[in-house]
């Protein structure tokens, strides 16, 4: 009978394999070969070259601090908002499950297409935004011409877009939570900050816990928004690393050194997956 | 106010899209314009080009069915057995599973790109299903199994007593019963391949064959000295609107199926 399971699952599993660990595995092979137009696309053994290379490469720690901030800060972003929008949707209101299906309408879109859509809006000076700010006397913000500001559009773009998978994940959470905790604080005259400190928090770690997992591996690996709202610009202030291994393969053919870069990308992701993962859980325990 | 707050939040950025799709381009950049305030010229332009904008949306239509329906073949059985194998197997291969549906699916467009490439898999709609179902499966079969797990076991032991077999209790008792999960799993698949870029960007060049969302990026990128945001933002919202009709048509299983997927599994 068992075995007739294990039957079963073997196809997808197998898929899973040669989908995801078996270009993995090839990385780590084609990692340790030149295929370059020099090489004529033909892989040649160069042993570590290719790792010496990537550790002292200053794009590819660039583009990993680049990373690294644009995911804190939108992921950041998004807990706060969605936990906002799940406790608003959370209340009985009128018009409470349309609301919450408008509110969902942004995480459908491809991304191209808004992130299209938002270089529109971040126009300057024709942009709405900066029509506003004019209006009301301020001057228009370079949104997508200043490296200082610009990788803050792709933050707003990114939160746009992912906050309401968040709070449609914490509003789950919330209904969860039995109401009659709530009744029984409310005979000891808490307040709402006291309950949701007290209760809602609590029980909604795990929740939270997926969504900030769950979330911060797809913004580490943040690809389809930069690559069309910015390219990676303005002088390179929002390259990502996944823009940077599509650039090495796509644009410069250097195939082994964007396996590298892939694999670097991975090993930041775990990194930043193992940090996370164990700070909070410690946190959660005590 | 907060909920005004969140509807401008959400709404605003469309909204705009559409405004900006209907207005003269000189209207846009702020000079004064003799012509009429709105035109669906924008429209005409993309329902015109080479090839016509309607292309695209098909083309995405036509990869999302095939990758769903492949999906979905692969995840119920594979889900079934997750869900009867037993708790300590179950559990680590699940963990994987979540693990697969986490990872950043860009960081395999190299390898991918390298399949297509020995085995003429580029430029052919039908062969884009084969990676996109291997994307979707962590999230189909988390999801499915989660309601595999809901059926009562007696159901399926008075089955066996009835002397049916493995194959016939899941095609006559398993599957009747699954048919919400398995709705909720195919929109989520189809909303997926519909958005999915890196691959489709690496597997199809020739411009007839584009998904939507390649298709976009190139409408981004070949236009460097004007600015038709007009014509952009027709693009949007002629994108958009096929997803924004989905959501509206099937919010429930959409949205059971999002939180479904992510708290069981």
């Amino acid at each position: 009978m068992r075995w007739k399971l294990w039957l079963l699952m073997a196809p997808a599993l197998l898929w899973l394999l040669a989908i995801f660990a078996a270009p993995m595995l090839h990385y780590a092979w084609l990692s340790t070969h030149a295929e370059t137009v020099l090489t004529g696309l033909e892989p040649r053994p160069v042993g570590a070259q290719q790792w010496l290379r990537l550790w002292n490469d200053a794009r590819f720690w660039q583009d990993t601090w680049q990373t690294l901030r644009f995911s804190a800060a939108s992921v950041g972003l998004e807990m706060v908002l969605g936990l906002a929008i799940a406790l608003l949707l959370h209340q009985p209101l009128r018009g409470r499950g349309t609301l919450r299906t408008i509110s969902l309408l942004p995480w459908a879109l491809p991304t191209t297409v808004m992130a299209l859509g938002w270089r529109w809006i971040f126009n300057d000076p024709y942009g709405p935004i900066n029509q506003l700010m004019q209006r009301v006397g301020l001057v228009s913000v370079p949104f997508l011409s200043n490296p200082a500001i610009t990788w803050l559009a792709a933050v707003w773009a990114d939160t746009w877009k992912t906050t309401p998978f968040v709070a449609l994940l914490l509003l789950a959470g919330l209904q969860n939570i039995p109401a009659d905790l709530y009744e029984a604080t409310a005979l000891e005259g808490a307040g709402p900050w006291q309950n949701l400190r007290r209760i809602t928090l609590p029980l909604l770690t795990p929740y939270l816990l997926i969504a900030l997992l769950f979330r911060l591996a797809q913004a580490l690996g943040v690809f389809d928004l930069i690559q069309v709202l910015t390219g990676g610009g303005p002088a390179g202030s929002t390259e990502s690393l996944a823009l940077y291994a599509y650039l090495n393969a796509m644009r410069f053919l250097d195939f082994g050194y964007s396996a590298t870069v892939m694999l670097g990308s991975f090993a930041v992701l775990l990194v930043v997956a193992a940090v996370v993962g164990l700070g909070l859980r410690r946190r959660v325990l005590r | 106010m907060a909920r005004i707050a969140l509807l401008i939040w959400s709404l605003g950025p469309m909204l705009w899209q559409l405004y900006t799709s209907l207005r003269p381009t000189e209207a846009l950049t702020g000079g004064l314009s003799a012509g009429p305030v709105w035109t669906l010229a924008h429209y005409q332009q993309l329902l015109q080009g080479d090839p016509p904008f309607f292309t695209y949306l098909l083309n995405s239509a036509l990869v999302g069915v095939s990758s769903t329906a492949l999906t979905l073949a692969l995840a119920v059985p594979c889900a079934y057995g997750l869900s009867r194998i037993g708790r300590a197997a179950s559990r680590s291969l699940s963990l994987a599973v979540a693990a697969a549906a986490a990872f950043p699916a860009v960081l395999l467009f190299l390898a991918l790109l390298e399949v297509a490439r020995d085995w003429h898999l580029a430029n052919n709609l039908l062969a884009l299903s084969l990676p996109y179902a291997g994307l979707c499966l962590p999230l189909a079969i988390l999801l499915l199994q989660a309601s595999f797990r809901d059926i009562p076991l007696e159901l399926e032991e008075a089955a066996v007593m009835e002397g049916m077999g493995l194959w016939q209790r899941l095609r006559w008792v398993l599957l009747p019963l699954m048919t919400p999960a398995m709705a909720s799993a195919a929109l989520l698949i189809f909303i997926f391949c519909w958005n999915e870029y890196p691959i489709a960007l690496t597997w199809l060049s020739r411009s007839d064959l584009l998904t939507l969302a390649p298709a976009m990026a190139r409408i981004a990128g070949s236009s460097v000295f004007t600015i038709p945001y007009g014509a952009f933002a027709a693009a949007t919202v002629l994108g958009s609107a096929p997803l924004i009709l989905l959501m509206l048509l099937f919010q429930r299983q959409i949205i059971s199926g999002l939180t479904q997927g992510a708290i069981k599994g």
